[in-house]
């Protein structure tokens, strides 16, 4: 199955969809018009990676760096875990929840999924607070 | 447009980051965002305060783009009125202005009385189950946006402002502080 890249916009993450290694990576803010448009291919992705690939893979990586996003993004972003949580009973999948040790409402987000899903692997990643501006 | 209580809306002796009134695309609002990030910067808010600021901006420019009505106008063009800005004490505020249709104007009513009532630790909860039950359920709505803004702002107030046998203007006032 094949990978996909999109490069970020104003208001869309970068996605990179890797389904050789198993890695899934979503970086920067999301806030589409319309957000099932926008994730649509990704939810198609997903559904084939756990069809068809996720048995071959040892560990499926997804990496959410979302630094804010609007509400309906907030439920793609439900579904989307929920996708993964039914898969996580058969398979190795660990999600990282990436975020900026300032943005405490990352991180309230990121333990509101944790308490949401029982089975599927959340961890939240502090990173790293120095950034270069230019 | 109904301007006139614009001085009510923003405090004289405060701060206003950034006001727009007109057509509301996501163009539009991506472009705002953008300057209100580099407002924020400029003003050296909080991390925490700006990403709160940027997100009920976000709810409520995107809400009034989905759902505003404008008279007369068959077409949908969607207008609105919103504000950003900082009042004296340290707080600050988004806030919405625009048109909707009387028939709206109870479902919006319960849906707001109901969630400004609710203590942090219910919204929360109330906020998840929305989300839950939205499952799969990929239609347009304001279902969670409300919750969303109530989750990051200390006050929600809002009225309804009777324009004629129609419409009416809705009014949402978020204020956001720090915790």
């Amino acid at each position: 199955m094949e990978n996909i890249f999109i490069e970020s916009t104003q208001y869309t993450p970068e996605i990179s969809l890797d389904a050789k290694n198993g890695v899934i990576d979503l970086i920067g803010k999301s806030y589409p018009e319309n957000t099932f448009d926008f994730y649509g291919p990704l939810l198609k992705w997903v559904h084939q990676y756990i069809e068809t690939k996720i048995s071959t893979i040892d560990k499926t990586s997804i990496n959410i760096e979302l630094i804010y996003f609007n509400s309906s993004s907030s439920k793609l972003l439900f579904d989307f875990f929920d996708l993964f949580e039914a898969a996580s009973t058969k398979h190795n999948i660990v999600v990282n929840w990436i975020y900026a040790a300032e943005n405490e409402n990352a991180l309230e987000a990121g333990r509101d999924f944790i308490d949401d899903f029982d089975v599927l692997k959340i961890n939240l990643v502090v990173k790293d607070q120095i950034e270069i501006s230019t | 447009m109904d301007l006139r209580k614009n001085h009510d809306i923003v405090p004289q002796d405060g701060i206003v980051f950034l006001s727009y009134g007109g057509v509301l695309s996501q163009a539009l609002i991506a472009g705002m965002t953008e300057a209100l990030e580099k407002e924020a910067e400029h003003n050296q808010l909080q991390k925490n305060i700006s990403y709160k600021i940027f997100t009920i901006f976000i709810e409520l420019s995107q809400n009034m783009m989905k759902y505003s009505v404008s008279k007369g106008e068959n077409l949908k063009r969607s207008k609105g009125v919103i504000f950003v800005g900082r009042s004296t004490d340290e707080h600050y505020y988004v806030h919405s202005h625009n048109r909707i249709n009387n028939a709206d104007i109870s479902k919006l009513k319960t849906a707001l009385e109901g969630i400004t009532k609710l203590n942090p630790e219910e919204l929360k909860t109330q906020y998840r189950e929305q989300r839950r039950k939205g499952n799969n359920k990929h239609e347009q709505g304001a279902g969670i946006g409300f919750y969303e803004i109530a989750k990051r702002s200390s006050r929600i107030n809002f009225d309804f402002t009777p324009a004629d046998e129609t419409g009416s203007f809705f009014n949402i006032h978020a204020i956001i502080s720090n915790n």
